[in-house]
């Protein structure tokens, strides 16, 4: 439950001071609905990035996997 | 201050104003939304959605036809009349949610072509028949990268909040919708809710943790946090993605305790036989079928079985009324079955909707949005003047004012209907008889035609007022 805390904590600063913007203030939208908003991108960039470097974490070995099986089969070639 | 005023709800949005004048309606865009109203137009989104008949259509007309002086607005737009003004706490639970997926739907169609809307108020859609319909041209506005959707409190406020208060706990939201005007905020819902709902996903954002952090926000570093929010950023798959969960969450709502409604059912048990129902609705047919209504009021609708009887003789549209839930659900459901120009909405004869809001003006009252051309009373009569003690010569009277001619339903004592609201009671109602009902409507109306209906002496009366 802490680690699920800071993750939120984290994820909202991230977002918070990762980009700037100002919208026509017509309406107010409210803390609460601004903060949820902001944890639910925050966990949808999660998402992505996690997705992002599970296909690196993945690649990484694929390739090494890929890189042994070429080499082992240029030395049977010989 | 001379000249046509603004409609007395239309003041919250310094974008521009409704106007209602000489029977035609028009609202202005003043020269500082002007470039948003430009941008919004070269995108198509207004023309697109009006085919689509999710907006309402207008055009752009001279600006001199209010002879608005100072400020001059920069455009002036025309809209249709729509032939009845009604309110989200009005309306049933199934017209409530399509009003709120018709709003999710404008957005996401809005988005794609880098529009957003300004705000998420219930108040921007009316009803045409059964079909929901956006009807402020000025809540749309260019999207700006990363921004957040402002409108999210608003809308789980006059929406979703009402929703699920009937969704969840069986619970008719109209009469505390009436009361807020504003709808149902999220810190209210949080507290009625049980352990057992904490764990949907949709529940926990929309309603625990929305309310939780804006509770804790006004706690704690509420400068800081403001300033840090004011400069927030969302990115937009995020921001479509929320939408496309909401509709997809409130398509699937659906109200508790369905079974407990009293009239729900009462087109199978009222104590009507086949042939009675028959030459009743043979009546009303045959009323409008001679008036050919353009607007009819039917009050103690039900299920709307005799609506539809009215719209088959020639009327072009009925608004319904009726205080049951059941009974506003099954008129829904017949309204979207067999394509009817018909709207069932919530009201208590006894206690109509007041004028309220902002200087008591903001919101008209029914009478007050009495304009139909004719009024149906069907089975009503005794129920004001048996079970809420309404003197029959007010009930009488106040039908009269409601519309120029229609249709009363006088059920006499004997009827088991009423023996039934006086079965636990004193009869203190001497003069509640047929001869005295006739003698009251014909101090102040006609009567065309009337018939005996029933064995018991139920009488329909066609009257047109003097």
């Amino acid at each position: 439950m802490r680690h699920l805390g800071s993750f939120v904590v984290i994820s909202i600063i991230l977002i918070v001071f990762g980009f700037e913007n100002s919208a026509l203030a017509y309406l107010d939208p409210g803390t609460g609905s601004m903060v949820l908003q902001l944890l639910l991108g925050g966990i949808a960039g999660a998402v992505v990035i996690l997705k992002l470097y599970w296909s690196r974490f993945v690649g990484l070995f694929r390739g090494n996997a890929r890189e042994e099986s070429e080499h082992s089969s240029s030395e049977d070639q010989k | 201050m001379g000249g046509v005023q603004p409609l007395s709800g239309s003041f919250r949005d310094p974008s521009g104003s409704v106007y209602q004048f000489e029977g035609r309606i028009f609202r202005t865009v003043n020269g500082c939304f002007s470039q948003e109203f430009d941008f919004v137009t070269s995108t198509g989104l207004f023309q697109k959605m009006a085919t689509e008949g999710l907006l309402l259509p207008f055009e752009v007309v001279s600006s001199d036809v209010l002879k608005l002086s100072d400020p001059k607005p920069q455009y002036v737009l025309e809209a249709p009349m729509l032939p009845f003004i009604s309110y989200p706490y009005e309306w049933s639970f199934p017209a409530l949610k399509a009003a709120a997926l018709l709003h999710l739907r404008i957005h996401l169609q809005s988005l794609e072509v880098g529009v957003t809307l300004s705000d998420a108020s219930a108040y921007n859609i009316q009803f045409q028949g059964n079909q929901p319909v956006f009807i402020d041209h000025l809540s749309f506005r260019r999207y700006q990268s990363g921004e957040m959707w402002v409108g999210h409190r608003q809308f789980c406020e006059q929406f979703l909040n009402p929703l699920l208060l009937r969704a969840f706990f069986g619970i008719s939201p109209n009469a505390w919708y009436r009361g807020t005007q504003e709808g149902i905020t999220t810190g209210e819902i949080r507290r009625l809710l049980k352990w057992r709902h904490y764990w949907k996903w949709n529940v926990l954002t929309h309603v625990v943790l929305q309310d939780l952090f804006q509770k804790t926000s006004t706690k704690r570093t509420k400068s800081l946090q403001n300033h840090s929010l004011a400069k927030a950023s969302f990115p937009l798959s995020s921001f479509k993605a929320m939408l496309e969960k909401m509709s997809h969450w409130i398509s699937q709502l659906a109200p508790l305790n369905k079974g407990e409604s009293t009239w729900g059912d009462y087109d199978k048990t009222c104590s009507y036989s086949s042939m009675e129902t028959k030459s009743k609705k043979q009546f009303i047919l045959e009323f409008a079928q001679t008036v050919q209504p353009t607007l009819v009021w039917d009050l103690g609708c039900n299920t709307g079985e005799y609506s539809e009887a009215a719209l088959n003789g020639g009327a072009r549209n009925v608004v319904g009324f009726d205080f049951d839930q059941g009974a506003l659900d099954g008129s829904y459901h017949r309204a979207i079955e067999r394509r009817l120009s018909f709207q069932a909405l919530f009201m208590d004869a006894a206690n109509p909707s007041p004028n309220q809001g902002w200087n008591g003006l903001e919101r008209e009252s029914l009478q007050s949005r009495a304009s139909a051309d004719a009024v149906f009373a069907l089975a009503l009569v005794h129920h004001l003047a048996i079970a809420r003690n309404i003197p029959l010569v007010q009930v009488v009277h106040w039908l009269l004012t409601l519309a120029p001619q229609g249709v009363i339903e006088f059920v006499p004592k004997n009827d088991p209907m009423v023996q039934e609201l006086l079965s636990l009671r004193q009869d203190i109602f001497p003069n509640y008889t047929t001869e005295h009902f006739m003698a009251l409507l014909k101090e102040k109306a006609v009567i065309i035609k009337n018939e005996t209906v029933s064995k018991s002496g139920r009488l329909l009366v066609w009257f047109k007022r003097k």
